[in-house]
């Protein structure tokens, strides 16, 4: 209803549905957020913080101090999902799951409101991620360790388009040799030209339709690119190699109802041809979007496999 | 857990974090609908879907339930449905039919038809209600959670978190009562303000300076001055969005309220200029089957010199209203406070449709008690089929100073720091001196939180969510305004030089103006139950 066939997006329409909420810098189960806004680049980005135990509580974002000066305290990047179009930093979904990110992996977690398609066509979600990372490492106060070691310990993740940009940011950071720690991707957005038999079979079975997926693409890739463009096809004819790369590991969560699993999987298998590490997740009865309820087992064992993959 | 919960089994707690109200009772259903809908939506026409999107009018989305249950509807097959029908389908009651739309962009308001010619499919969702004994308001109200504190963080360097700890400190040495420290700490606030620049300088000196007062009681004398408010008020209309929104939003709401009625008389409680009006005039003018007769009362304080000023901007404005023929009629009253009126008054004739309407004008009223609940009291006895409500989207009325302090620290600097960004390009740059001014309107709104107490403190915001118990007690329930009043808001904003950083979002039937994540005015609409 919102994507029209030329291309061209209800934007208005859409904003109007997505719920969003705002920061709040008082803690509520043992969190707190805010938002900023880097003036130099106009990017923003919502914090998640996990509340200290002796600070006065005065809805004042605590931006003086490192994170901690006798423990790590890992710093989750966080991209949100949408298919590139949908969703920000401040929709109630991502604020609630990122809330839940910093109570499970006892992290912080900055959320990035990247730009979307398709106002904003690659690279722009990637660049906007990049230069997050290039943010979140600068911060003072975003550092931990131990005293005389103090630095930002960067996890990036992400969820559909999220997980995407997850991966470019991370090659980009392997490249020019910022120090990321691990890589985890939540049902990520990966495709190309041929049609894979994951995405014959479950075409419209599970509110997800090829064709839907086909009009992401377009709206996000340049005009007249096609899916093997290595945005989009990892691994496919067109990209880069990631051999030698120093890579960080990664934790790779596929939802079995997801027409684009096999996708996902063989993403899975190139980094593993390439010698980095790659745990995946199957998880054969979720759907994709389990994860913003925490009514099921599937958030269960998400938590569990998230919080030692970033506590190893 | 709390007594008042409906006995329905409530609301279900893991969709209300995610923004949707659905009550547990209702869920199976909730599920049904979105497979049913998702169906239809599979297999309908893609010009149907389109008529969707972008001609039918959505309401309060929160209600999933209802929104889901009115999407369905709207595919309910139309027997031989052509796309290229004539204008004559409009009269069909269905939100399927075509009438384009003729969206005249030289206007400032542009007449939406909405629920005129597009009968609801839905009725409006009524509000969880609740009765609402005052007994038991008190007792929800001594353990309610912390109103949140949104921040909005710019340029997080080193001097200014300093600053903001600093103004902190020194209010709370004011809130303690200890004089010596904050008066020691005024002073270096003065320092480092200036080793800002831009927005946060500002505020930080328009704060600094409200608490000297504070410490020095030497309290801001002439904020009553209504003459000059308002020429600074003008400034500020200019100079960002903000009033501009305000007034179309609720012309919005009043002009859909008005459809069909011909006779309507509109009570404005905050007449200054007169600038929302000449926009509802044209609008009114070129609905189709014409304009109705127009009244307008128009409520201001005492002027301090000779000048009639009421009359003067009632005569401004028939002016207006003969040259495109709307029949107009103008009552100008002076009143100190808007709860020295009486419903009598205002001499509502048989037969007339009342809006009433409110810009930034009711939370005044809360600096005397009793004086809002009077006020809503006459309001309700005016019968108005909508009274419109705009007020600043924060809580600067806590009984605490340090509350107030840091509420209305996070709301200044974002609202200046809006500021900043306006005033760039576009085919009438704003001047200089528009932007002065409006820092000069918003720098008085500080001093008056910050130093004054009692009946001078008058600038006692609240938020929507406040506003909302008041409103229900007076007897009043939310008019939701529709994604078609969202969509026309935007694209006024879209024009606006510097636009960049608005958002408009959509809460509960009622539309906020933000600049970037933080809302900073909320416009609503309401009616009697």
């Amino acid at each position: 209803m919102l994507r029209r066939p030329d291309g061209t997006f209800n934007r208005d329409l859409n904003e109007f549905l997505d719920r969003k909420v705002t920061a709040n810098s008082v803690p509520v189960d043992g969190v707190y957020s805010f938002d900023t806004l880097d003036r130099p680049t106009g990017l923003l980005n919502r914090v998640y913080l996990p509340a200290r135990d002796n600070e006065p509580q005065l809805g004042i974002a605590e931006v003086e101090k490192p994170l901690s000066a006798s423990e790590v305290v890992p710093v989750i990047l966080f991209f949100h999902g949408g298919s590139f179009v949908h969703s920000s930093a401040n929709s109630a979904i991502y604020d609630i799951f990122c809330r839940r990110l910093v109570q499970t992996c006892k992290a912080a977690v900055v959320s990035v409101n990247y730009r979307r398609s398709p106002e904003h066509r690659y690279p722009c979600a990637y660049d906007d991620g990049w230069t997050a990372l290039k943010w979140v490492n600068s911060r003072a106060w975003l550092r931990s360790g131990k005293e005389n070691d103090l630095k930002v310990h960067i996890y990036l993740a992400g969820d559909s388009s999220g997980g995407n940009i997850a991966h470019h940011v991370a090659v980009r950071a392997a490249n020019e040799n910022v120090e990321v720690l691990g890589n985890i991707l939540l049902h990520p957005l990966f495709g190309g030209e041929e049609r894979t038999e994951s995405e014959k079979r479950l075409d419209g079975k599970y509110f997800v339709r090829i064709q839907d997926r086909d009009w992401y693409w377009r709206a996000y890739l340049p005009e007249g690119e096609d899916r093997d463009h290595p945005a989009c096809n990892v691994f496919g004819p067109r990209s880069q190699t990631l051999e030698g790369l120093k890579f960080p590991k990664s934790l790779v969560v596929v939802a079995g109802l997801d027409l684009v699993q096999d996708w996902q999987i063989g993403y899975v298998e190139g980094l593993k041809k390439y010698g980095h590490e790659v745990k995946l997740l199957y998880l054969e009865k979720a759907t994709i979007g389990f994860y913003f309820l925490p009514n099921n087992e599937h958030f269960e064992s998400l938590m569990d496999e998230m919080k030692s993959f970033i506590q190893s | 857990m709390w007594p008042c919960q409906p006995d329905d089994g409530g609301v279900d707690e893991h969709f209300a974090v995610l923004g949707y109200n659905v009550k547990s009772s209702d869920m199976a259903g909730v599920a049904q609908k979105l497979e049913q809908l998702e169906e239809a939506m599979g297999s309908f026409h893609q010009e149907g879907l389109s008529q969707l999107a972008d001609e039918t009018v959505h309401y309060n989305p929160s209600d999933i339930a209802s929104w889901l249950e009115s999407m369905i509807s709207g595919f309910n097959p139309i027997p031989e449905f052509d796309s290229s029908s004539d204008p004559f389908l409009e009269s069909s009651a269905s939100v399927n039919s075509q009438m384009p739309i003729d969206l005249d962009f030289g206007s400032d308001l542009i007449a939406i038809p909405g629920k005129a010619v597009y009968p609801r499919t839905q009725p409006p969702p009524p509000e969880q209600n609740q009765p609402q004994p005052k007994k038991l308001k008190t007792s929800i109200a001594a353990v309610a959670p912390p109103p949140p504190a949104t921040p909005l963080l710019v340029d997080s360097q080193e001097n200014g978190i300093r600053l903001v700890h600093t103004l902190m400190a020194c209010a709370e040495a004011v809130q303690q009562e200890n004089f010596k420290l904050a008066e020691a700490l005024v002073k270096n606030i003065g320092f480092l303000a200036v080793s800002q620049a831009g927005a946060m300088r500002k505020v930080a000196t328009y704060f600094a300076e409200a608490l000297a007062r504070r410490i020095y009681k030497l309290y801001p004398a002439n904020q009553q001055d209504s003459a000059f408010n308002d020429m600074l008020q003008m400034h500020f209309y200019e100079t960002c969005p903000y009033l501009k929104f305000a007034h179309f939003t609720a012309n919005q709401a009043i002009l859909e309220a008005f459809a069909g009625k011909s006779r309507v008389h509109v009570i404005d409680f905050s007449m200054k200029q007169g600038m929302q009006w000449p926009a509802l005039l044209q609008a009114l003018a070129l609905r189709p089957g014409g304009p109705p007769s127009f009244r307008l009362t128009g409520i201001g304080p005492p002027s301090h010199d000779e000048t009639d000023h009421l009359q003067e901007v009632g005569w401004r404005l028939a002016q207006l209203a003969e040259s495109i023929n709307v029949e107009f009629e103008y009552r100008g009253f002076v009143a100190n406070s808007l709860a020295d009126l009486d419903a009598a008054m205002f001499e509502i004739r048989e037969g007339e449709t009342v809006a009433v309407n409110s810009i930034f004008e009711l939370h005044q009223l809360l600096a005397r008690p009793g004086a809002i609940e009077k006020v809503l009291q006459v309001v309700s006895e005016l019968k108005p089929e909508i009274l419109t409500v705009v007020e600043q989207e924060a809580n600067h009325n806590g009984s605490a100073f340090l509350d107030r302090f840091t509420e209305s620290l996070h709301y200044y600097s974002t609202l200046f720091d809006s500021l900043e960004s306006c005033g760039g390009g576009g085919e009438e740059a704003v001047s200089v001196q528009d932007k002065v001014m409006s820092e000069v309107y918003l720098g008085r709104q500080i001093c008056n939180v910050v130093a004054c107490e009692g009946v001078d403190r008058v600038e006692r915001h609240e938020t929507l969510e406040q506003w909302k118990s008041r409103f229900g007690s007076a007897g009043f329930e939310a008019v939701h305004l529709g994604s078609n009043a969202y969509k026309q808001a935007s694209m006024l904003l879209a024009l606006f030089a510097g636009g960049d950083g608005y958002r408009v979002d959509e809460n509960n039937g009622c539309l906020m103006l933000g600049w970037h994540t933080r809302p900073l005015i909320a416009t609503s609409a309401w009616k009697l139950r």
